[in-house]
């Protein structure tokens, strides 16, 4: 039992805004995370799954409302379609079924947690996330995740449409298991060179990050050729820590082993494809 | 507070704390098939279905739950009879200590609902988040399968060889 | 009297009707159908919640405990401290008496000696009060400099763990030596000097979390007659309820009832003396569920140990000489620390008969770490990790196939060991010849069904993955010879049916299934004709409980001559009624027939006895002690796929091979075989303790220690022989532990295959792999 006063469904984002910026104040989505916070004097937590933020709309933008879960990485034709299959693919390494049918994408994104997946992946996407704080915005994820606040309540997701091949990659010791290090590459190829790319690494243990030289080294190569010595660029570049689960020494190591095995995929389903 | 909600078609009114979870608020009304086991939803001892989709109780505000509908391993033998896939558990010998498995019926009930012909690597998959102690997980595989078998009626009840041996 | 026991040499099984046969488990009904059968599932009203305060030092004096604040919380009950509880050494270590582990715990101390180490008991009306309570506590410690590196527990100037007086059959306080032991056969040094190839090696086993789903919880009350009573989750009743006399002086009750997993980690008093010491102190009934991360951090682990190995053969493959020299880390306190160590010899040392000298010894030290006890395997999973692995290096040096080299020098049937009658648990041992052993099928049948020989002739590198293949021998016990006793009573019902109480404790292995199956053999009838009932001290016969791989064969054999005895009374019974001799009546079916064709039901036979004939009740009880402890045996063979770009590896396929006697139900020993197995992956790949650097676990829930999960696993094969141990019930030995003893070897053995890298530690991880390849 979480020691809390009050648990509170508001009907609105703007009386959910209002309540959140009281101090001891928790949002709650799926309530996963919240759940296992060890806080004492919480006043209230605020549950959001009461302002709908579920649907899934497709139009410039693919917008996902904040409180989808992430089974419909899976289950909704509409994301599990996605850049050659991308969310389904990596929602399997995701947690649990149990894990995948309450976890919001909206919670995943505002605990930033350093070792999400899901942040890896929608920033490999290059999406937009949107919140309210007392007016609705939308940031590239990559800056809500370094300027993003507790009070404002993240609405919504938006993925670009694109035609990049996307791989995902996890390290963890058990198959059920937060990652060592994560990696997303994203890959827009011409004639089998690489004319975008974007590459992001996470649970560093630090939260994921875009590792800009890497992209800038890919720009104009060509894919098949390119793999071992972006491989060993991203070990030099990548910036990792240590802690109980590996050595930064090794998570560089990781870095270069999962970016291979993502460009290596890329490369064989672009084959396929074309 | 005071929610309401059914478990196992049956309705609760119950007065509740405001961070009370779930598996908690179950096991006060009596439906202690539902285990603490980690509670830091790593294990699935808990599991029980929301709206036909298992989810961890030890995770889940009850408050959270209110107007919902909840389904424990109580509510998957009918008139005492067990269910197909408890009797595979039961025969293939999958259970030994038997703490996991009320989590584990929840979970391949709702597996065998979405995917009547699951291969064993995607039963392993939708269960991955069920650990289990005892039995290394191969009998827990074989139940299953058979099980699905069963419910797409492909094998009779009792038809399985002996299980010496590989 | 015709009963199903034959005579059968240990090559032929005897057909059997009920045992070899697999019947769903007795227990299992309402286990799946989720009934309330686990210990927190009862409902005890007017239950005061027990929670212990914890010490956040890994080693302090406690200065003094101010629980004022607590007290003034409405609900809180009392809050009791090492002044409020007897100061009587004892050992928490469920083991016979006398134990042979130091009396050097109280049920709380002035002294904490790790980090999670008891401090007070709290009982207060409801669970959030009495952590708020807990909170309210205020404690003044004296911290003290603390050993958490266990190879450096016995250096000079080392913190002292064990200063108290009154503590007793500790080896040497003054240097933190819990234990010692050793022993020699022969000259190893004079063997060493003689052999042609000689391999020495330095092997590692790690601390292990016993991670069985159910917390330690206990629940104490007061019957209506004022009789102490304990519903516990334990695997050992008739010792708790033995040293609740023995630290409390007052007499209980202890309840088993279904147990959601042991593996050794319930063989020891944990909750038991913290609800008593409340119900005592209240006169109400207390509960104590511990949370996941106190089963983590406060119960036991198993003993991680150090050793090094030394052995040598002549260039022609025969093995002369072994020698061990181990270290094991007991913790704060030396529950098993004797016992376990000594395991690691005596149950690995004999499979190598042929060897001429052979010299086993070391300490067991205490460090400021969670105590260590009893886990599946006892020991002979760290001693055979360095055994069998080092046999490995020497067949590999000799250039020859492993499988070949170990076959060659291990044990046969109609041979013995000197070091049976040596090496016991915390005493000499028991001389015994072996009667069945059939290691040699299991390694050479195993290697066909494995295709090893093919296997071994493939590339091991293929792009960025490499294969190898891993083979370990081990052997284990059944039963602590001379020491472990088993009762069971049967009384017949006036329907037919029986009741069979045993004091065996099944904590979910389906020994009560087995025994059911062993009494329905004997008296001709079915498994659904038992009513097992297990386990009770107020009601059951004794049992030493469930440990030492012996319920099978110990609980079995009792379960045996209770039924046999059973049976002669029914016979003598019949013979009265129907008046006609015994020796023209034999059993069928649940009836006496006669030759003559005439026949009674058991139904028959005990109503009239209940109402109209001779009135009696048929009840038997009986109880088995042995002086042997046949080993099963058992050859494993790992293939691995290791990720060479991240060191990963990955076990794609486990083949166990098991001569266990007599299965007497074969998916139940199949599934004590994979479960072990698993447990077994779990030590050599996953799983970790890892402490920070004031010694506290940060590795203290499923989210940080990674037990296998389903897709971590695969292809987890078993195989049983053709074996028959003429001593066993219906010819059945151990299972449960031995399939603990193989994957750390097999796994490593194989890695070598696969890298050429030896590594000597577990767990094997990955950046360990990654590195010594890339080194």
């Amino acid at each position: 039992m979480l020691e809390v006063k009050e648990y509170l469904k508001p009907k609105t984002v703007e009386e959910a805004y209002e309540l959140g910026i009281l101090p001891n104040s928790l949002y709650v989505s799926g309530g996963l995370i919240a759940a296992q916070l060890k806080i004492s004097h919480l006043e209230r937590l605020i549950d959001l799954k009461s302002l709908k933020m579920d649907e899934i709309e497709e139009g410039e933008f693919v917008k996902i409302g904040a409180n989808t879960k992430l089974a419909a990485f899976m289950k909704n034709p509409t994301l599990s379609k996605l850049n050659n299959g991308f969310l389904e693919k990596s929602a399997r390494e995701i947690g649990s079924t149990q894990i995948r049918n309450m976890a919001t994408v909206g919670g995943s994104m505002a605990f930033k947690l350093g070792w999400s997946d899901v942040i890896t992946i929608f920033m490999t996407m290059k999406s937009q996330i949107e919140f309210y704080d007392g007016g609705f915005q939308r940031v590239p994820l990559e800056n809500y995740i370094k300027n993003g606040k507790r009070t404002q309540i993240v609405t919504a997701v938006y993925l670009p449409k694109s035609t990049h091949f996307m791989a995902f990659e996890k390290f963890a010791k058990s198959t059920f298991d937060i990652a060592t290090l994560n990696l997303g590459a994203a890959i827009l190829l011409e004639n089998g060179v690489v004319k975008d790319a974007t590459i992001v690494v996470g649970s560093r243990p630090m939260i994921s990050e875009r590792i800009r030289e890497v992209e800038e080294f890919l720009k104009g190569k060509e894919l098949s050729n390119s793999i071992e010595e972006a491989a060993k660029l991203i070990e030099k570049v990548v910036k990792v820590g240590t802690d109980m689960r590996a050595s930064a020494e090794y998570r560089k190591v990781l870095a270069g082993a999962l970016l291979k095995k993502a460009m290596r995929r890329i490369y064989h389903e672009s084959g396929i494809q074309s | 507070m005071r929610v309401e909600f059914k478990v196992n078609g049956k309705r609760h009114s119950v007065e509740i704390e405001a961070g009370e979870l779930l598996v908690e608020t179950l096991r006060r009304l009596g439906y202690k098939s539902v285990k603490h086991a980690c509670d830091t939803a790593s294990c699935g001892a808990c599991s029980v279905q929301l709206d036909g989709l298992p989810v961890l109780s030890c995770r889940t505000f009850t408050a959270a739950v209110d107007g919902h509908e909840i389904t424990t391993v109580e509510g998957f033998s009918k008139e005492g009879a067990l269910s197909v896939v408890q009797s595979a558990l039961l025969e293939e010998g999958a259970v030994q200590c038997g703490f996991c498995i009320p989590g584990l019926v929840v979970t391949a009930e709702a597996l065998l609902n979405e995917n009547p012909e699951p291969t064993e690597e995607e039963i392993k998959t939708y269960l991955n988040g069920n650990l289990c102690r005892c039995t290394g997980y191969e009998s827990q595989t074989r139940a299953i399968k058979k099980a699905a078998e069963i419910r797409r009626g492909t094998l009779h009840r009792n038809a399985n060889a002996q299980g010496d041996g590989i | 009297m015709r009963t199903s026991n034959a005579k059968v040499s240990s090559n032929n099984r005897t057909k059997f009707n009920v045992v070899d046969t697999p019947v769903p488990k007795v227990d299992g009904y309402a286990l799946v159908k989720g009934k309330t059968v686990f210990t927190d599932d009862f409902n005890i009203p007017n239950a005061l919640t027990v929670k212990i305060l914890r010490s956040p030092h890994a080693h302090a004096i406690i200065k003094s405990v101010d629980a004022s604040k607590a007290l003034e919380l409405e609900g809180v009950i009392c809050v009791l401290t090492h002044e409020d509880v007897p100061r009587v050494a004892y050992t928490r270590a469920g083991q016979g008496y006398p134990e042979p582990s130091p009396y050097d715990t109280f049920v709380l101390d002035k002294k904490v000696r790790y980090v999670g180490d008891a401090v007070a008991i709290v009982a207060a009306e409801t669970e959030e009060i009495a952590n708020r309570a807990l909170k309210l506590i205020k404690v003044d410690y004296e911290v003290l400099p603390a050993v958490l590196d266990y190879e450096h527990a016995k250096d000079d100037g080392a913190p002292v763990i064990h200063d108290e007086p009154e503590i007793s059959g500790a080896y040497d306080v003054s240097h933190n030596i819990a234990s010692h032991y050793e022993m020699h056969i022969e000259d190893v040094e004079e063997e060493l000097a003689k052999s042609d190839v000689v391999v020495e090696g330095t092997y590692y086993t790690p601390n292990q979390s016993h991670a069985m789903m159910e917390p330690h919880t206990a629940i104490s009350y007061f019957d209506p007659n004022g009789r102490l009573t304990i519903i516990s989750s334990t695997q050992v009743p008739y010792h708790v309820r033995r040293i609740i006399r023995h630290v409390f002086g007052v007499e209980s009750r202890v309840i088993k009832p279904r147990i959601g997993g042991g593996f050794g980690g319930k063989q020891a008093v944990h909750v038991e003396a913290y609800v008593t010491a409340v119900t005592l102190k209240t006169g109400r009934p207390a509960r104590c569920v511990y949370t996941r991360e106190e089963t983590m951090t406060a119960s036991n682990t198993r003993h991680a140990m150090r050793f090094k190995v030394r052995v040598g053969a002549s260039k022609s493959g025969e093995l002369r000489v072994i020698d061990m020299e181990g270290l094991s880390n007991t913790g704060a306190y030396g529950e098993h620390a004797l016992t376990t160590f000594m395991v690691a010899g005596s149950k690995t040392l004999p499979l190598y008969n042929k060897v001429k000298a052979v010299r086993f010894k070391g300490d067991i030290v205490y460090t400021n770490t969670e105590p260590a006890g009893a886990f599946r395997g006892y020991g002979a999973p760290q001693g055979m990790f360095a055994l069998d692995c080092a046999l490995d290096e020497l067949a590999n040096k000799l250039g020859m196939d492993p499988i070949e080299f170990k076959l060659k020098n291990s044990i046969r049937e109609g041979e013995t060991s000197p070091v049976f009658k040596v090496m016991g648990e915390g005493r000499e041992g028991v001389e015994q010849i072996i009667q069945s052993c059939k290691i040699e099928e299991c390694a050479l049948e195993g290697a066909k069904l494995f295709d090893w020989y093919e296997k071994k002739k493939k590339p091991r590198i293929n792009g960025t993955k490499a294969r190898g293949y891993g083979v370990a021998f081990a052997m284990q016990g059944s039963s602590i010879p001379a020491i472990d006793m088993g009762g069971a009573t049967i009384k017949m019902n006036d329907d037919g049916t029986f009741n069979l109480m045993v004091g065996a404790t099944d904590l979910g292995t389906g020994s009560d299934t087995i025994l059911a199956q062993i009494a329905a053999e004997v008296l001709h009838t079915t498994t659904d004709k038992f009513i097992v009932y297990s386990s009770d001290t107020d009601v059951t016969p004794f049992d030493k409980g469930a440990y030492a791989s012996s319920t099978t064969y110990v609980s079995g054999n009792a379960t045996k001559r209770a039924a046999e005895k059973m049976a002669q009374e029914i016979l003598k019974a019949a013979s009265e009624i129907m008046n006609e001799p015994v020796d023209s009546l034999h059993l069928e079916n649940g009836q006496v027939v006669s030759e003559n064709g005439t026949s009674l039901t058991y139904s028959e036979i005990q109503t009239k006895l209940f109402y109209t004939f001779k009135q009696r009740q048929l009840e038997v009880t009986e109880s088995f002690v042995s002086e042997v402890s046949p080993p099963p045996y058992m050859v494993s063979f790992a293939e691995v796929e290791i990720d060479l770009e991240t060191g990963k590896v990955e076990v794609v396929e486990f083949l166990n091979y098991v001569d266990c006697g007599t299965p007497i139900n074969p998916k139940l020993a199949r599934g004590q075989v994979e479960g072990a197995t698993a447990q077994g992956i779990g030590m050599a790949l996953y799983e970790e303790h890892v402490l920070d650097k004031n010694g506290r676990m940060v590795t203290n829930d499923f989210f940080t220690y990674k037990i296998p999960a389903r897709k971590d696993l695969k292809n987890i094969k078993v195989k049983f022989a053709q074996s028959y141990e003429p001593t066993g019930p219906f010819g059945a030995k151990s299972v449960s532990e031995i399939g603990l003893d193989t994957p750390g070897p097999a796994i490593a053995n194989a890695i070598f295959d696969a890298i050429g890298v030896r590594l000597r530690k577990l767990p094997i991880k990955s950046e360990e792999v990654f590195f010594a390849l890339n080194s």
